[in-house]
């Protein structure tokens, strides 16, 4: 008796979906490594952190941690530092977002409309975008200098020289104002590239038919222009939430969190707690506020943006 | 009516011509100023061209601030390290996401978009922690890893909607040609999206070359410095500055990325608006 003879089954189609599911895999394995070990695992520690009194010293002498029953939170609450700095986030969050999508969408419509050299204007606006962060902060800072400062100068000539002296950054009722502008320096391109990608989306067909039928510019834009261009308009604007949300480097270069803690956002002030005071676990306390906000800012985003599109 | 156009016409480009000059002004003044003496840098009220053009603040800097140029050096290594695998994972990742569903893929989408929402100073709370224990704190390799898993949340996204672009006829007729899938991804699929590829490498440099945070925590041995945390580390003093050094360093950091966005700029311009408007 032979060997009964299996039918040679075609190893390739069976496996098909085997082979593409381990090849789908080992092509993830990479940047979901990446991803788990340096941003959810450090996120997730520092969450856990700001329940420890934790310190840099902790670290240098390899001592661990201890619980300490939400003193890092008590702490900076009675001392007055989570609140103010919400509230200049929050201030500084909603003015910048708010003039970059008005100012954008502005010269997006420009853009636009058929004007001559408006690629080159286009390609032309960009460089604020490619300036590195710090350097931004450093074009403005030699801007608004108060002795020798362009700004200071424009003052000087439209008050017909009754301002002497115009430090906008070293004032703590202006200082964060300047910061806003210089951030809207930076920001206002990449706003303006995205708005732009969706106002070449709307349908020409569709503006003319309005035309034909009598519709101004205004209701043209209302009716037609924004409800074409919600999506691109929902991420243009959340990206500018996120930026905004974590700017760092601007408001540390320029002022440090100055005058009077006048611009200490919740990045400065983790930052300053984490790495100036090497207090760890209070760092790690304001940075899980900041997170739990802006999961907070980001959802309720979301619900505007759908009811609104549902209209 | 004739008029009414007219004027909005008129109105239109007064607009154009403010926002650009916002937008662009300022570069011109710094760049001014870099060619200034001190003397006339600090001169009120300012001069709109140099009196004296001068190279002398891009001389010192050469030969007095030397350091300036182990950050920029650094700075190439990082970026330019970081932008390759990046790149390289990214082209992997987008891959199978754009091309295999899954159950997975919808967990890993989650918890790349969640990723680029948390807050760096909370990475590196712990990361400061986490790579010291590795002995990795203090060296470029640290640092990469960091930024590198900083970039993939977007740039992933980023490649998936490039891959999502070619058809997938292609690939099945290689496959039917009896080339493998390793082989059929490298050789036939990674040519046809090059623009992705470039658009993707071109970001992750911009935005390495931007860095500060990273560096600033992970990095304190002033040699292995990067640009941003090297430049406010040494130059930025509480009380003094020295505007001129300050203005030329401006314009030196700045250059190759203006230079790399006009030389790619078809690129980035296409990249972005396909990542952001897609993703």
């Amino acid at each position: 008796m032979g060997v009964p003879a299996y039918p040679r089954v075609k190893k390739a189609p069976l496996k098909r979906k085997t082979g593409d599911r381990l090849f789908s895999l080992a092509l993830l394995v990479p940047t979901v490594c990446m991803t788990v070990v340096f941003i959810l695992i450090p996120v997730i520690d520092s969450v856990y952190k700001s329940f420890l009194d934790f310190k840099v010293k902790n670290i240098i002498s390899g001592q661990p941690g201890v619980w300490n029953n939400f003193d890092n939170y008590i702490k900076l609450f009675q001392n007055n530092k989570l609140l103010p700095s919400i509230i200049t986030t929050f201030s500084f969050v909603i003015v910048v977002v708010l003039l970059q999508f008005v100012l954008g969408m502005v010269l997006a419509l420009i853009l636009n409309s058929n004007i001559r050299f408006a690629r080159v204007f286009r390609s032309i606006m960009m460089i604020p975008w490619v300036v590195p962060t710090v350097i931004s902060a450093l074009i403005w800072m030699w801007m608004f200098q108060p002795q020798y400062g362009l700004v200071k100068y424009l003052a000087d000539i439209f008050t017909l020289g009754r301002v002497t002296s115009l430090g906008v950054l070293n004032n703590p009722s202006t200082a964060l104002m300047g910061i806003s502008i210089a951030a809207l320096w930076k920001q206002i391109p990449l706003s303006t590239l995205l708005l732009l990608a969706g106002l070449q989306n709307v349908p020409d067909d569709m503006l003319e038919a309005a035309t034909v039928d009598g519709a101004n510019a205004r209701i043209k834009f209302f009716k037609i222009v924004l409800p074409y261009m919600s999506s691109v308009i929902k991420i243009t604007v959340s990206m500018a939430i996120i930026e905004n949300f974590k700017q760092f480097p601007l408001v540390w270069t320029m002022t440090g969190g100055g005058p009077d803690n006048a611009t200490t956002t919740l990045a400065v002030l983790s930052y300053r707690e984490a790495f100036v005071s090497n207090n760890l676990g209070s760092g790690a306390a304001v940075t899980t506020v900041w997170m739990l906000l802006m999961i907070v800012v980001i959802f309720v985003y979301n619900r505007l943006m759908r009811t609104e599109s549902m209209d | 009516m004739k008029t009414q156009k007219l004027v909005g016409g008129i109105a239109k480009y007064v607009v154009l011509a403010l926002i650009l000059l916002f937008l662009l002004f300022p570069i011109y003044w710094v760049l001014v100023t870099s060619f200034k003496t001190n003397m006339e840098a600090y001169r009120f009220p300012p001069t709109f061209l140099p009196e004296k053009p001068t190279i002398d603040a891009y001389i010192s800097l050469f030969t007095k601030h030397n350091n300036f140029f182990v950050y920029y050096k650094n700075n190439f290594i990082v970026a330019g390290i970081t932008a390759l695998i990046t790149t390289f994972l990214a082209i992997l990742s987008g891959y199978a996401l754009s091309r295999f569903h899954f159950a997975w893929n919808k967990w890993i989408i989650a918890a790349l978009l969640s990723s680029q929402m948390f807050p760096v100073v909370s990475r590196m709370i712990s990361l400061y922690d986490l790579l010291g224990r590795f002995k990795l704190i203090n060296t470029h390799a640290g640092l990469i890893m960091a930024l590198i898993a900083a970039m993939l949340p977007f740039t992933s996204m980023l490649m998936a909607s490039f891959f999502d672009n070619v058809p997938k006829a292609i690939e099945e007729a290689a496959l039917i040609d009896g080339a493998g899938r390793t082989q059929t991804l490298l050789q036939i699929v990674v040519p046809l999206v090059k623009p992705g590829m470039l658009a993707v490498g071109i970001y992750a440099f911009l935005m390495t070359w931007d860095d500060y945070l990273h560096a600033v925590t992970l990095i304190q041995n002033d040699a292995l410095r990067t640009l941003s945390a090297g430049i406010s580390m040494r130059y930025l003093g509480e009380l003094s500055y020295d505007w001129s050094l300050i203005n030329t360093i401006s314009i030196v950091g700045m250059l190759p990325m203006v230079a790399v966005f006009f030389f790619f700029q078809k690129y980035m311009i296409k990249g972005l608006v396909a990542g952001a408007v897609k993703g």
